[in-house]
Protein backbone atom coordinates (compact mmCIF):
# COMPACT_ATOMS: atom_id res chain seq x y z
CA UNK A 1 0.00 0.00 0.00
CA UNK A 2 1.50 3.37 -0.82
CA UNK A 3 2.55 5.54 1.70
CA UNK A 4 0.40 8.87 2.88
CA UNK A 5 2.17 11.88 1.44
CA UNK A 6 1.00 15.73 3.04
CA UNK A 7 0.51 17.18 -0.32
CA UNK A 8 0.34 20.97 1.10
CA UNK A 9 4.23 19.78 2.75
CA UNK A 10 5.27 18.53 -0.23
CA UNK A 11 3.92 21.55 -2.47
CA UNK A 12 5.60 23.99 0.06
CA UNK A 13 8.76 22.49 0.08
CA UNK A 14 8.89 22.18 -3.36
CA UNK A 15 8.29 25.75 -3.87
CA UNK A 16 10.85 26.85 -1.83
CA UNK A 17 13.48 24.88 -4.93
CA UNK A 18 11.36 26.46 -7.17
CA UNK A 19 12.76 29.94 -5.46
CA UNK A 20 16.27 28.58 -5.25
CA UNK A 21 16.12 28.12 -9.10
CA UNK A 22 18.51 30.36 -11.69
CA UNK A 23 16.04 31.51 -14.49
CA UNK A 24 16.07 29.23 -17.68
CA UNK A 25 18.27 29.94 -20.93
CA UNK A 26 16.40 29.02 -23.62
CA UNK A 27 19.09 28.79 -26.02
CA UNK A 28 20.44 25.64 -23.81
CA UNK A 29 16.94 24.35 -24.08
CA UNK A 30 17.00 25.39 -20.08
CA UNK A 31 12.92 24.72 -19.40
CA UNK A 32 11.09 24.15 -16.41
CA UNK A 33 8.54 21.79 -15.68
CA UNK A 34 5.52 22.88 -14.24
CA UNK A 35 5.56 22.80 -10.27
CA UNK A 36 2.41 20.37 -9.95
CA UNK A 37 4.17 17.74 -12.76
CA UNK A 38 7.53 18.44 -9.99
CA UNK A 39 5.79 17.21 -7.08
CA UNK A 40 4.70 14.26 -8.44
CA UNK A 41 7.93 13.47 -10.38
CA UNK A 42 9.97 13.90 -7.47
CA UNK A 43 8.10 11.49 -5.68
CA UNK A 44 7.80 8.88 -8.25
CA UNK A 45 12.00 9.37 -8.87
CA UNK A 46 12.30 9.33 -4.99
CA UNK A 47 10.78 5.99 -5.16
CA UNK A 48 12.46 4.78 -7.70
CA UNK A 49 16.03 5.46 -6.48
CA UNK A 50 15.12 4.43 -3.00
CA UNK A 51 18.46 3.29 -1.30
CA UNK A 52 20.41 3.90 -4.46
CA UNK A 53 23.08 6.04 -5.54
CA UNK A 54 21.55 8.31 -8.05
CA UNK A 55 23.09 10.49 -10.72
CA UNK A 56 21.24 13.26 -12.55
CA UNK A 57 22.66 14.40 -15.99
CA UNK A 58 22.01 17.65 -16.21
CA UNK A 59 19.29 18.62 -14.06
CA UNK A 60 18.21 22.49 -14.60
CA UNK A 61 14.61 21.68 -13.17
CA UNK A 62 15.70 20.86 -9.99
CA UNK A 63 14.44 17.31 -9.49
CA UNK A 64 17.39 16.44 -7.66
CA UNK A 65 16.85 19.01 -5.38
CA UNK A 66 13.26 18.23 -4.57
CA UNK A 67 14.16 14.66 -4.40
CA UNK A 68 16.45 15.28 -1.63
CA UNK A 69 14.84 17.45 0.54
CA UNK A 70 11.40 16.04 0.19
CA UNK A 71 13.49 12.86 1.70
CA UNK A 72 15.14 15.02 4.58
CA UNK A 73 11.94 17.01 5.47
CA UNK A 74 10.53 13.64 6.48
CA UNK A 75 7.75 14.70 3.67
CA UNK A 76 9.13 11.32 1.46
CA UNK A 77 10.08 8.12 3.68
CA UNK A 78 12.36 7.06 1.00
CA UNK A 79 14.63 8.26 -1.30
CA UNK A 80 18.18 7.56 -3.29
CA UNK A 81 21.26 7.64 -0.84
CA UNK A 82 23.35 9.85 -2.69
CA UNK A 83 22.72 11.83 -5.61
CA UNK A 84 25.17 13.98 -7.72
CA UNK A 85 24.49 16.16 -10.32
CA UNK A 86 26.42 17.05 -13.47
CA UNK A 87 25.36 20.07 -15.02
CA UNK A 88 27.21 22.22 -17.55
CA UNK A 89 25.59 25.59 -16.00
CA UNK A 90 27.71 26.84 -13.32
CA UNK A 91 24.53 28.85 -11.50
CA UNK A 92 22.67 25.73 -11.64
CA UNK A 93 25.43 23.70 -9.61
CA UNK A 94 25.68 26.59 -7.27
CA UNK A 95 22.51 26.85 -6.70
CA UNK A 96 22.03 23.38 -5.78
CA UNK A 97 25.43 23.43 -3.61
CA UNK A 98 24.21 26.44 -1.87
CA UNK A 99 20.83 24.52 -1.49
CA UNK A 100 22.07 21.50 0.07
CA UNK A 101 24.30 23.86 2.05
CA UNK A 102 21.79 25.76 3.79
CA UNK A 103 19.80 22.63 4.06
CA UNK A 104 22.10 20.35 4.99
CA UNK A 105 21.13 17.84 2.46
CA UNK A 106 24.81 16.34 3.08
CA UNK A 107 23.92 13.22 -0.08
CA UNK A 108 23.17 15.86 -2.08
CA UNK A 109 26.25 17.44 -4.15
CA UNK A 110 26.39 18.95 -7.56
CA UNK A 111 29.51 19.14 -10.21
CA UNK A 112 30.28 21.18 -12.89
CA UNK A 113 30.78 19.18 -15.82
CA UNK A 114 30.20 19.18 -19.95
CA UNK A 115 28.54 15.67 -20.87
CA UNK A 116 31.11 16.81 -24.63
CA UNK A 117 33.97 15.35 -21.70
CA UNK A 118 34.54 12.03 -20.43
CA UNK A 119 32.39 11.99 -17.06
CA UNK A 120 34.48 12.15 -14.02
CA UNK A 121 33.66 9.00 -12.31
CA UNK A 122 34.72 8.57 -8.71
CA UNK A 123 32.27 5.96 -7.43
CA UNK A 124 29.46 4.13 -9.74
CA UNK A 125 26.07 4.84 -9.27
CA UNK A 126 22.92 2.50 -9.41
CA UNK A 127 21.17 4.61 -11.24
CA UNK A 128 20.90 8.18 -13.67
CA UNK A 129 18.36 10.17 -14.21
CA UNK A 130 18.49 12.99 -17.60
CA UNK A 131 15.79 15.23 -18.56
CA UNK A 132 18.38 16.21 -21.74
CA UNK A 133 17.72 19.14 -24.92
CA UNK A 134 15.04 16.71 -26.47
CA UNK A 135 16.63 16.44 -30.36
CA UNK A 136 14.06 17.79 -32.04
CA UNK A 137 16.50 18.64 -35.01
CA UNK A 138 18.93 15.68 -34.28
CA UNK A 139 16.93 12.53 -34.42
CA UNK A 140 17.85 12.53 -30.64
CA UNK A 141 21.64 12.31 -30.44
CA UNK A 142 21.41 15.06 -28.03
CA UNK A 143 19.46 12.92 -25.86
CA UNK A 144 21.78 9.88 -26.65
CA UNK A 145 24.64 11.88 -25.49
CA UNK A 146 23.26 12.20 -22.04
CA UNK A 147 21.73 8.52 -21.94
CA UNK A 148 25.25 7.77 -22.62
CA UNK A 149 27.07 9.42 -20.09
CA UNK A 150 24.38 8.14 -17.71
CA UNK A 151 24.68 4.54 -18.85
CA UNK A 152 28.15 4.93 -17.97
CA UNK A 153 27.38 6.44 -14.44
CA UNK A 154 26.28 2.87 -13.79
CA UNK A 155 28.84 1.26 -15.64
CA UNK A 156 26.44 -0.41 -17.97
CA UNK A 157 25.03 -2.37 -14.88
CA UNK A 158 22.17 -0.15 -13.52
CA UNK A 159 18.55 1.70 -14.25
CA UNK A 160 18.33 4.89 -15.70
CA UNK A 161 15.19 7.28 -16.56
CA UNK A 162 15.03 9.43 -19.24
CA UNK A 163 12.57 12.24 -19.75
CA UNK A 164 12.05 13.33 -23.37
CA UNK A 165 8.98 14.54 -25.48
CA UNK A 166 6.08 12.80 -25.92
CA UNK A 167 3.49 13.98 -28.39
CA UNK A 168 1.65 10.95 -30.73
CA UNK A 169 0.55 14.44 -32.71
CA UNK A 170 4.11 15.25 -33.83
CA UNK A 171 6.35 12.85 -35.91
CA UNK A 172 9.66 13.88 -34.07
CA UNK A 173 9.28 12.74 -30.50
CA UNK A 174 8.05 9.60 -32.00
CA UNK A 175 11.20 9.52 -34.24
CA UNK A 176 12.97 10.26 -31.61
CA UNK A 177 11.55 7.85 -28.57
CA UNK A 178 12.45 5.33 -31.49
CA UNK A 179 16.38 6.60 -31.88
CA UNK A 180 16.83 6.66 -28.66
CA UNK A 181 15.57 2.88 -27.42
CA UNK A 182 17.33 1.55 -30.57
CA UNK A 183 20.73 3.17 -28.80
CA UNK A 184 19.81 2.12 -25.31
CA UNK A 185 19.08 -1.36 -26.36
CA UNK A 186 22.39 -1.78 -28.70
CA UNK A 187 24.01 -0.37 -25.58
CA UNK A 188 22.47 -3.44 -23.52
CA UNK A 189 19.34 -2.11 -21.86
CA UNK A 190 16.04 -2.78 -22.10
CA UNK A 191 12.84 -0.87 -21.65
CA UNK A 192 11.33 -1.63 -18.35
CA UNK A 193 8.62 1.00 -18.21
CA UNK A 194 7.20 3.56 -20.29
CA UNK A 195 4.79 6.90 -18.68
CA UNK A 196 3.53 8.37 -21.99
CA UNK A 197 2.92 12.11 -21.90
CA UNK A 198 3.09 13.27 -18.34
CA UNK A 199 4.78 16.23 -17.78
CA UNK A 200 4.16 19.71 -18.87
CA UNK A 201 6.12 22.53 -18.96
CA UNK A 202 6.67 26.39 -19.02
CA UNK A 203 7.08 26.28 -23.24
CA UNK A 204 5.66 28.99 -24.30
CA UNK A 205 5.91 28.05 -27.88
CA UNK A 206 4.77 24.48 -27.65
CA UNK A 207 2.34 24.58 -24.20
CA UNK A 208 0.66 21.47 -25.25
CA UNK A 209 3.69 19.15 -25.19
CA UNK A 210 4.23 16.74 -22.62
CA UNK A 211 7.41 14.59 -21.82
CA UNK A 212 7.41 10.72 -20.93
CA UNK A 213 9.29 9.24 -18.64
CA UNK A 214 11.15 6.23 -20.34
CA UNK A 215 12.61 4.06 -18.11
CA UNK A 216 15.20 1.28 -19.09
CA UNK A 217 17.29 -1.01 -16.80
CA UNK A 218 20.79 -3.28 -18.19
CA UNK A 219 20.49 -6.62 -19.17
CA UNK A 220 21.11 -8.96 -16.46
CA UNK A 221 23.88 -10.66 -18.34
CA UNK A 222 25.79 -6.99 -18.63
CA UNK A 223 29.26 -6.95 -17.84
CA UNK A 224 30.67 -3.85 -16.35
CA UNK A 225 32.30 -1.06 -17.99
CA UNK A 226 34.50 1.43 -16.90
CA UNK A 227 35.85 4.53 -18.51
CA UNK A 228 34.10 7.54 -19.93
CA UNK A 229 35.81 9.03 -23.07
CA UNK A 230 35.35 12.63 -24.54
CA UNK A 231 33.11 13.27 -27.53
CA UNK A 232 35.97 13.81 -30.70
CA UNK A 233 33.27 12.96 -33.63
CA UNK A 234 31.84 16.86 -33.91
CA UNK A 235 28.72 15.06 -35.83
CA UNK A 236 27.30 14.34 -32.53
CA UNK A 237 27.17 17.59 -31.55
CA UNK A 238 25.39 18.96 -34.79
CA UNK A 239 21.61 20.90 -34.15
CA UNK A 240 22.82 19.81 -30.45
CA UNK A 241 20.11 22.71 -29.18
CA UNK A 242 17.69 22.61 -32.49
CA UNK A 243 18.34 23.32 -35.96
CA UNK A 244 21.83 24.68 -37.02
CA UNK A 245 22.76 25.42 -33.88
CA UNK A 246 25.68 23.56 -32.40
CA UNK A 247 26.68 22.91 -28.94
CA UNK A 248 29.20 25.47 -28.42
CA UNK A 249 29.70 26.55 -25.18
CA UNK A 250 31.54 24.51 -22.73
CA UNK A 251 30.22 25.89 -19.57
CA UNK A 252 27.78 28.66 -18.23
CA UNK A 253 30.04 30.33 -15.69
CA UNK A 254 27.66 32.66 -12.92
CA UNK A 255 28.15 35.81 -12.20
CA UNK A 256 28.89 35.50 -8.73
CA UNK A 257 26.59 38.34 -6.68
CA UNK A 258 26.34 38.88 -2.89
CA UNK A 259 22.65 39.05 -3.00
CA UNK A 260 21.72 36.00 -4.54
CA UNK A 261 18.46 34.95 -3.67
CA UNK A 262 17.26 38.42 -3.39
CA UNK A 263 15.61 41.40 -6.37
CA UNK A 264 18.22 42.27 -8.22
CA UNK A 265 19.66 45.77 -7.84
CA UNK A 266 19.29 46.89 -11.65
CA UNK A 267 16.02 45.76 -11.29
CA UNK A 268 14.86 48.88 -9.27
CA UNK A 269 15.17 52.09 -8.04
CA UNK A 270 13.94 54.12 -5.02
CA UNK A 271 11.66 56.92 -5.36
CA UNK A 272 12.07 58.94 -1.63
CA UNK A 273 9.15 60.34 -0.10
CA UNK A 274 9.88 63.99 0.61
CA UNK A 275 11.48 66.23 3.77
CA UNK A 276 7.65 67.24 4.37
CA UNK A 277 6.17 63.64 4.03
CA UNK A 278 8.97 62.37 6.85
CA UNK A 279 8.42 64.48 9.54
CA UNK B 1 5.39 38.86 -52.37
CA UNK B 2 4.15 35.28 -53.78
CA UNK B 3 3.12 32.84 -51.05
CA UNK B 4 3.29 29.23 -53.10
CA UNK B 5 3.80 25.85 -52.34
CA UNK B 6 7.15 25.09 -50.34
CA UNK B 7 7.32 28.68 -49.41
CA UNK B 8 8.74 29.75 -46.26
CA UNK B 9 6.78 32.74 -44.25
CA UNK B 10 7.30 34.18 -41.08
CA UNK B 11 3.67 34.89 -40.02
CA UNK B 12 2.79 36.91 -37.12
CA UNK B 13 0.08 39.00 -35.33
CA UNK B 14 0.55 43.36 -35.58
CA UNK B 15 -0.71 45.78 -33.31
CA UNK B 16 0.00 48.27 -30.49
CA UNK B 17 3.11 47.50 -29.38
CA UNK B 18 4.91 49.14 -26.40
CA UNK B 19 1.85 51.55 -26.39
CA UNK B 20 2.86 52.69 -29.84
CA UNK B 21 -0.21 51.99 -32.04
CA UNK B 22 0.33 50.00 -35.24
CA UNK B 23 0.22 53.27 -37.60
CA UNK B 24 2.95 55.31 -35.66
CA UNK B 25 5.19 52.12 -35.58
CA UNK B 26 4.30 51.51 -39.28
CA UNK B 27 5.51 55.04 -40.55
CA UNK B 28 8.80 55.14 -37.82
CA UNK B 29 9.72 51.84 -39.46
CA UNK B 30 9.52 52.81 -43.20
CA UNK B 31 11.00 56.23 -42.70
CA UNK B 32 14.32 54.18 -41.38
CA UNK B 33 14.17 51.85 -44.28
CA UNK B 34 14.61 55.07 -46.22
CA UNK B 35 17.14 56.45 -44.11
CA UNK B 36 19.22 53.59 -43.33
CA UNK B 37 18.57 50.59 -45.91
CA UNK B 38 16.88 48.38 -43.43
CA UNK B 39 15.25 48.40 -40.07
CA UNK B 40 14.85 46.21 -37.56
CA UNK B 41 11.03 44.55 -35.94
CA UNK B 42 10.92 44.31 -32.65
CA UNK B 43 8.64 41.52 -31.29
CA UNK B 44 9.19 38.93 -28.12
CA UNK B 45 8.28 35.10 -27.76
CA UNK B 46 10.27 31.88 -27.84
CA UNK B 47 8.14 30.59 -30.67
CA UNK B 48 10.59 32.95 -33.40
CA UNK B 49 13.78 32.91 -31.41
CA UNK B 50 15.90 35.00 -33.27
CA UNK B 51 19.19 31.97 -32.55
CA UNK B 52 17.51 28.47 -32.45
CA UNK B 53 14.28 29.56 -34.48
CA UNK B 54 14.64 32.40 -37.63
CA UNK B 55 18.29 31.88 -38.38
CA UNK B 56 18.46 28.60 -39.06
CA UNK B 57 14.81 28.25 -40.86
CA UNK B 58 15.76 31.75 -43.19
CA UNK B 59 19.75 29.96 -43.95
CA UNK B 60 17.91 26.67 -44.69
CA UNK B 61 15.03 28.23 -46.81
CA UNK B 62 14.76 28.32 -50.76
CA UNK B 63 14.45 31.65 -51.38
CA UNK B 64 13.90 34.84 -49.49
CA UNK B 65 11.78 35.16 -46.47
CA UNK B 66 8.77 37.28 -46.26
CA UNK B 67 7.31 37.83 -42.62
CA UNK B 68 3.59 37.93 -43.27
CA UNK B 69 1.75 39.99 -40.69
CA UNK B 70 -1.64 40.00 -39.77
CA UNK B 71 -3.06 43.51 -38.50
CA UNK B 72 -4.90 43.20 -35.45
CA UNK B 73 -6.19 45.03 -32.67
CA UNK B 74 -4.40 44.40 -29.44
CA UNK B 75 -2.73 46.41 -26.57
CA UNK B 76 0.82 45.63 -25.42
CA UNK B 77 1.92 47.54 -21.92
CA UNK B 78 5.54 46.72 -22.15
CA UNK B 79 7.33 50.20 -21.27
CA UNK B 80 8.80 51.61 -24.81
CA UNK B 81 12.34 51.54 -23.43
CA UNK B 82 14.86 51.69 -26.33
CA UNK B 83 17.24 48.98 -26.72
CA UNK B 84 20.84 49.78 -27.14
CA UNK B 85 22.76 46.86 -28.77
CA UNK B 86 22.13 43.80 -30.97
CA UNK B 87 23.46 40.76 -31.19
CA UNK B 88 23.02 38.09 -34.20
CA UNK B 89 24.76 35.25 -31.74
CA UNK B 90 24.25 36.47 -28.41
CA UNK B 91 27.97 36.64 -28.07
CA UNK B 92 29.09 39.68 -29.95
CA UNK B 93 26.89 42.87 -29.53
CA UNK B 94 26.90 46.23 -31.39
CA UNK B 95 25.45 49.29 -31.27
CA UNK B 96 22.16 50.00 -32.80
CA UNK B 97 22.55 52.67 -35.36
CA UNK B 98 20.66 55.79 -33.97
CA UNK B 99 18.16 56.15 -36.76
CA UNK B 100 16.94 52.59 -35.64
CA UNK B 101 14.70 52.55 -32.88
CA UNK B 102 13.32 49.44 -31.64
CA UNK B 103 11.33 49.66 -28.48
CA UNK B 104 10.32 47.12 -25.85
CA UNK B 105 11.25 44.47 -27.26
CA UNK B 106 14.10 41.20 -26.22
CA UNK B 107 14.45 40.41 -30.42
CA UNK B 108 14.43 42.14 -33.74
CA UNK B 109 13.84 41.13 -37.37
CA UNK B 110 15.91 42.74 -39.82
CA UNK B 111 14.10 43.72 -42.42
CA UNK B 112 14.31 46.10 -45.95
CA UNK B 113 10.66 46.25 -47.35
CA UNK B 114 7.49 47.12 -45.69
CA UNK B 115 4.97 46.99 -48.01
CA UNK B 116 0.77 46.99 -47.27
CA UNK B 117 -0.60 43.65 -48.87
CA UNK B 118 -4.07 42.53 -48.85
CA UNK B 119 -4.11 38.52 -48.98
CA UNK B 120 -5.07 35.59 -47.34
CA UNK B 121 -3.28 32.94 -45.82
CA UNK B 122 -4.91 29.76 -45.33
CA UNK B 123 -2.75 28.57 -41.93
CA UNK B 124 -4.27 25.10 -42.07
CA UNK B 125 -2.39 24.60 -45.35
CA UNK B 126 0.78 25.66 -43.49
CA UNK B 127 3.03 23.73 -40.86
CA UNK B 128 5.60 24.85 -38.32
CA UNK B 129 8.93 24.57 -40.16
CA UNK B 130 11.72 23.13 -37.15
CA UNK B 131 11.37 23.33 -32.77
CA UNK B 132 9.51 21.92 -30.16
CA UNK B 133 6.35 22.00 -32.81
CA UNK B 134 7.79 20.90 -35.50
CA UNK B 135 5.56 19.24 -38.30
CA UNK B 136 2.14 20.62 -36.23
CA UNK B 137 -0.27 22.03 -38.68
CA UNK B 138 0.40 26.01 -38.36
CA UNK B 139 -3.84 26.09 -37.84
CA UNK B 140 -3.52 24.17 -35.14
CA UNK B 141 -0.18 25.79 -33.57
CA UNK B 142 -1.27 29.49 -34.18
CA UNK B 143 -3.79 30.06 -31.17
CA UNK B 144 -3.85 31.05 -28.28
CA UNK B 145 -0.71 32.72 -26.36
CA UNK B 146 1.03 31.84 -29.93
CA UNK B 147 1.05 34.20 -32.01
CA UNK B 148 3.59 33.90 -34.60
CA UNK B 149 5.60 30.70 -35.87
CA UNK B 150 8.00 29.81 -38.58
CA UNK B 151 5.91 28.05 -41.15
CA UNK B 152 6.18 26.14 -44.42
CA UNK B 153 3.59 26.49 -47.02
CA UNK B 154 2.28 22.68 -47.87
CA UNK B 155 -0.89 23.80 -49.87
CA UNK B 156 -2.50 27.37 -50.70
CA UNK B 157 -5.99 25.78 -49.33
CA UNK B 158 -6.89 23.10 -47.01
CA UNK B 159 -10.05 21.00 -46.28
CA UNK B 160 -10.21 22.64 -43.06
CA UNK B 161 -8.95 25.80 -44.19
CA UNK B 162 -8.15 28.72 -41.30
CA UNK B 163 -7.99 31.84 -43.53
CA UNK B 164 -5.97 35.12 -42.22
CA UNK B 165 -6.16 38.36 -43.63
CA UNK B 166 -2.40 39.37 -44.47
CA UNK B 167 -2.04 42.74 -44.49
CA UNK B 168 1.93 43.64 -44.63
CA UNK B 169 4.57 42.11 -45.55
CA UNK B 170 8.46 42.47 -45.14
CA UNK B 171 11.61 41.05 -46.95
CA UNK B 172 13.75 39.68 -43.83
CA UNK B 173 17.60 40.40 -44.32
CA UNK B 174 20.97 38.97 -42.87
CA UNK B 175 21.15 38.31 -40.06
CA UNK B 176 17.81 37.89 -40.37
CA UNK B 177 16.70 38.07 -36.14
CA UNK B 178 18.69 39.65 -33.65
CA UNK B 179 19.05 39.49 -29.88
CA UNK B 180 18.73 42.77 -28.35
CA UNK B 181 19.45 44.72 -24.92
CA UNK B 182 19.66 48.21 -22.83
Amino acid sequence: MAEEIDLKAAINAVSDVVQNRPRPIREFDQIYMKTGDMVMQSEFVANWARGKRLAFIGDGDSISVCVAYLHARGILGYGPSLTTVFDFDERIVSAINRFADHERLENLQAVLYNCIDGLPLSKQYECFYTNPPWGASNNGASVNLFAQRGLEATRYCGEGMIVIADDPQLSWPQEVLYQVQAFTSNSGFYVSRMMPQLHSYHLDDAPDLRSCNLIIKARPTNIERLGSEPILDGARLDNFYGRDTTLRVRYVKEVKRLDYGRANEIEYAFELLGEAERQ
Amino acid sequence: MNIEPGAAILYMKVGTHAQENLETILERKRKEIEDSGYSMWGYGGNSCHPRTMVQPFARAAPGPIYLCMEPMQSSHLAEPIRAEEFSADGMNWHEIPAPINVLGSRYALCIDSLEDVDQNLDLAGTRVALGNSMGLNGGKYVRGRVDKACLEVVQLSSSEPRNVHIGLAAKLVEPYAVLLRT
